[in-house]
């Protein structure tokens, strides 16, 4: 949440230091917090990157997709078997990862332009499925049990074998994914997404190739799920297909929409609301997701653009 | 067994399956056709009409026994309970939210299916219930495929109703004021109609769809869960889709269609049931991108 | 102030507040301090998603196993609390569980299900030299993985494949049909009999996949049909299993089925009517033969009002087991409690005795077949069945 603020605050200079200050208090956690905190901490950076990622999709490009899931299993599942495999180093892995996710996103891109939002849902949504269901059937990616025993990497001679270690990957991947989406979404290509979600045909009219448009969104959106899945794949060292499946999507689908879809702060606070909330109820036992679940539908009556919404009216 | 009576019978295997599909699909695509929202919580109406029907039933089966005399009101009592709760959920959860962006009202809805698992989960300890009925195995045997007498009051109960349904929205005040909705809320507020109260009566029609096919489904396989609804959610979804959804013939074409296309897509031979699923999603998607308004949906020109 | 700006300052005071509320709710349950005179004992267990029946199953028969120590005046005069860990039966989920429940403080921890989800966990007690009871965990993956201070009180698949394939050859089949659901469990055992039956040279006519939570059979058991096998072998679970065998049998099946032991409970018997009766089923020695296991289905009826499931005795001897460890260590320091359950040598569980291989898996297979009869499990003891412990 810190970091959320902090992007936030950096268009001005006094943001600029409450951000540094932000990101020094958040780099300095591991300093004090006990394993736990920092594993759910992790892990909501972690889906800070994954909701980011979807946000080009949903919020940016206002493309529904329910089978985001199936690129975050890519860059798994491709880390997974260059070091499982090809008994390649783990950082061989990024580049294929990113192509891999690449020409996923094309395949999933390419036949759903033309169709309308609803569509679009259960075309992605039986996407997501058919990735879960081929590497549950598929020898290679070991079956059911998925793969086990994915060599933890190296970086400059220091082995990544620690939580504190993830903690800060996965909080340099968020901060790197929060850059990129400002970079993104104030780029020409980033208006031309906001003008397709906003009017396609005057978009089309306009000149802009919106076939084009919406495959970089999934594209784009598809790298950084992938690139988070190679490193929850060193982080698990165990990857299954079960991970993958539907409820995942859901769940990355909702940080997006709960934060508030198009605003990258949001977009974080809704990341780390999926994450943290669930966590904070576990005392209550088998009671924790229930709570939740109305929590959640509180929250959405009360703010339906999300917590922290997009100035932009969607319609 | 010959090839004719494994094609007759996964033909009768694909029908009965499809039906199931093809009535909760009914319930999704009426409720899409009137309000365009993709009530994700639909599937977990089905459950709990399960068990409201299970609890009907303990409640008659000590003086009607539990044969089908016990069944009837027991599945009519679940569909007024269950079209009620359809009613109340549609009033706290979808109506403050009628003007808010479909994805918000999609997340609400998925909000309202988590509620409902969970409550459930809670309520039963997340285990899984007997459905013991009377119906015996008893049907007649149709050349080389025997068929129940439970099977066939399926199928007919799911065509009676698609029948009864299509005739309510096509030729009702009702059923106009609901095409009349989907069409302009707006210019049907300023013609007098009340919006809220059609798509409550949508809601609790829809509803009570899905708790009828949750007690047969529960008087067919004897065996209910909290986690029921989820699987023949996503499947009456993709029937709902492929027939073109908001369309009700075309919800019953496409359950009945997706039925067989699992019965008979399990039948082949190396790829089986364990591909089965990806089978059905790839035909859905190739489906999609050359008929993209479904079997018997209209085509429509869409602004977000 | 317009009424429009009084609801916008409670709208976003009300969400502020939730969110605030959420941040110190993560601080507080992150650094609750451990209660005080008690021996914590963690249960990784999924109590929510679609496995939770199972999960319940399992963290039920621990309670009842901590209450009835607590009766007895606890372990060196400590009380027993039992900590629930949700795994979800998902990797993420399950770290989370464990980290927290090692962040608490807990003594040791017992259950595990769900394999894909307990092996991530292991490095987790690992690093805090958490002593960790398996109970239903049973992936060959595991055991590789496992530094040292994680045991195993469930048969690998390995054991169960050998039982499988003694009887079938007993029962002179020739053709079979193995049905799983997919997941890791499941799975695993499907190919490890499969891989076991052709190496004798016998044939695999129908290898199925089903989904989690399909109800609906009737296309596989038109296709077994076709395929004629003289045996139909379910590796995964009881919910799901007493559906296929009714649906079998109703289809006109009339073979020899068998079952995993993920399907050993006599819910199935609810759920599959008379269809379970002349049923065969691979178990730990859980029925109700063994004098230990009746007075341990009493309780647990009495205690839950329903019939243990099927990973509910492993778990059960589990947390018997660590208590025994404890008391044989002498204090709560975490590395003689796992010298102690090393050096377990014929503990009795209800289940069967426990003794640990080098590996610290169980030293000796300890499963069983029973056969389903009048609407429960009774032992076979007919050709081919394993030699009793």
């Amino acid at each position: 949440m810190s970091t959320a603020i902090a992007a936030r605050a950096a268009r001005s200079p006094r943001g600029m230091v409450l951000s540094a200050v932000l990101i020094l208090a958040a780099l300095a956690i591991p300093l004090f917090a006990n394993g736990y905190a920092l594993e759910v901490l992790s892990e909501a950076w972690f889906y800070v990157l994954l909701c980011l990622g979807l946000n080009i999709v949903v919020g940016f490009a206002g493309l529904l997709d329910l089978g985001y899931a199936a690129f975050f299993a890519v860059g798994a599942y491709t880390a997974g078997l260059v070091t499982l495999k090809l008994g390649l180093s783990f950082w061989f892995s990024l580049p294929l990862a990113v192509i891999a996710a690449s020409i996923a996103g094309v395949i999933i891109g390419g036949p759903t332009l033309r169709l309308r939002s609803d569509y679009l849902a259960i075309v992605t949504l039986g996407f997501g499925e058919m990735v879960r269901i081929a590497v549950r059937n598929l020898a290679v990616t070991g079956g059911a049990s998925g793969l086990v025993g994915i060599s933890r990497p190296y970086l400059f001679g220091y082995k990544l074998d620690t939580i504190g270690s993830y903690y800060y990957i996965f909080l340099a991947l968020a901060l790197l994914a929060v850059a990129a989406s400002h970079r993104l979404e104030n780029s020409r290509i980033g208006r031309a997404w906001k003008y397709v979600r906003s009017d396609e045909d005057a978009a089309r009219a306009m000149g802009i190739n919106h076939a084009a448009v919406k495959l970089s969104a999934y594209m784009l959106g598809a790298i950084f799920a992938s690139i988070g899945g190679c490193f929850y794949a060193a982080k698990m060292t165990a990857i299954a297909p079960e991970t993958f499946n539907f409820n995942q999507s859901l769940l990355i689908l909702l940080g997006v929409v709960l934060g508030g879809r198009g605003k990258i702060p949001g977009v974080m606070l809704g990341a780390i609301v999926v994450v943290v909330a669930p966590e904070v109820f576990r005392d209550i036992g088998s009671m924790r997701m229930l709570v939740f679940a109305l929590s959640l539908l509180l929250i959405m009556l009360l703010r339906p653009a999300g917590i922290w919404p997009e100035r932009w009216r969607w319609g | 067994m010959s090839l004719t009576a494994i094609f007759l019978q996964q033909l009768a295997n694909g029908l009965i399956l499809g039906s199931f599909y093809a009535l909760v699909a009914l319930g999704y695509s009426m409720v899409y056709g009137v309000i365009k929202l993709l009530n994700f919580a639909h599937g977990d109406l089905y459950m709990v009409g399960a068990f409201a029907g299970f609890g009907s039933l303990a409640l008659f089966s000590g003086w009607l026994g539990a044969g089908w005399a016990g069944i009837v009101p027991s599945i009519l009592l679940s569909m007024l309970a269950v079209g009620l709760l359809g009613v109340l959920i549609d009033r706290v959860a979808y109506r403050p939210l009628r003007d808010a962006p479909k994805l918000s009202v999609l997340i609400t809805a998925l909000a309202v299916s988590m509620v409902l698992e969970n409550t459930v989960l809670a309520a039963t300890g997340g285990q899984f219930t007997a459905f013991s009925t009377d119906l015996g195995f008893a049907g007649i045997d149709l050349g080389l495929v025997h068929v129940t007498y439970t099977q066939m009051v399926l199928v007919g109960t799911s065509v009676v109703l698609m029948v009864v349904l299509e005739l309510f929205v096509s030729r009702t005040r009702y059923g106009r004021a609901m095409r009349a909705i989907a069409i302009d809320q707006d210019a049907c507020r300023l013609m007098g109609i009340d919006v809220n109260r059609t798509i409550a009566l949508t809601f609790f029609i829809g509803s009570a769809l899905a708790a009828a096919s949750g007690v047969l489904a529960g008087v067919y396989y004897g065996s209910i869960n909290f986690f029921m609804g989820f699987l023949i959610g996503l499947k009456a979804f993709t029937a709902a889709v492929i027939g073109g959804i908001g369309n009700i013939p075309g919800a019953m074409l496409g359950g009945l269609l997706l039925g067989l296309l699992e019965a008979f897509g399990t039948q082949i031979p190396g790829i089986g049931g364990q591909w089965k699923d990806v089978f059905v999603f790839a035909f859905l998607i190739l489906f999609l991108v050359f008929r993209p308004t479904g079997l018997l949906g209209k085509p429509e020109v869409e602004r977000m | 102030m317009t009424i429009g700006t009084t609801k916008r300052v409670v709208r976003t005071g009300g969400v502020a507040a939730a969110v605030v509320a959420l941040a110190m709710g993560l601080g507080v349950a992150g650094t609750m301090p451990a209660q005080a005179a008690t021996i914590q004992i963690g249960a990784q267990v999924p109590t929510s998603g679609s496995e939770a029946p199972y999960g319940i199953d399992m963290l039920n028969a621990i309670r009842m196993a901590a209450d009835q120590i607590n009766a007895k005046g606890g372990v060196l005069g400590d009380k027993i609390s039992i900590v629930p860990g949700d795994s979800a039966c998902d990797p993420q989920a399950a770290v989370n569980a464990a980290s927290k429940l090692v962040s608490q403080g807990v003594t040791g921890v017992v259950g595990g299900y769900c394999s894909g989800a307990t092996l991530p966990t292991l490095k987790i007690y690992g690093d805090a030299h958490v002593p960790f009871v398996i109970t239903a965990s049973n992936s060959t993956a595991l055991i590789g993985a496992n530094p040292g201070n994680a045991f195993m009180v469930n048969s690998t698949g390995y054991d169960q494949v050998k039982t499988a394939v003694d009887l079938f050859k007993a029962k002179g089949i020739k053709t079979i049909a193995i049905i799983n659901e997919g997941d890791a469990y499941s799975a695993d055992l499907a190919r490890l009999t499969r891989a076991a039956w052709e190496k004798m040279g016998d044939k695999v006519v129908d290898y199925e996949v089903v989904s989690k939570g399909e109800q609906d059979f009737s296309a596989v058991v038109t296709k077994i049909r076709s395929a004629k096998p003289d045996a139909v072998f379910w590796t995964a679970y009881y919910a799901d299993g007493a559906l296929l065998l009714k649906q079998l049998r109703q289809g006109g099946y009339s073979g020899m089925i068998a079952l995993g032991d993920g399907s050993n409970s006599s819910k199935l018997f609810q759920l599959a009517g008379a269809a379970a009766n002349g049923v065969f089923c691979f178990s730990n020695p859980t029925a109700n033969f063994l004098p230990s296991a009746k007075t341990f289905t009493a309780d647990y009826r009495k205690q839950f009002h329903q019939a243990p499931g099927p990973y509910s005795t492993l778990s059960y001897d589990g947390m018997m087991l660590m208590a025994h460890a404890i008391q044989v260590a002498g204090s709560t320091d975490k590395a003689k409690i796992i010298a102690a359950l090393k050096s377990t040598n014929g503990f009795k569980g209800v289940a069967g005795p426990i003794t640990f291989t080098p590996k610290n898996t169980l030293a000796r297979s300890n499963f069983v077949v029973l056969q389903g009869a009048g609407g429960k499990w009774t032992l076979y003891t007919g050709p081919g069945a394993p030699k009793m412990p």
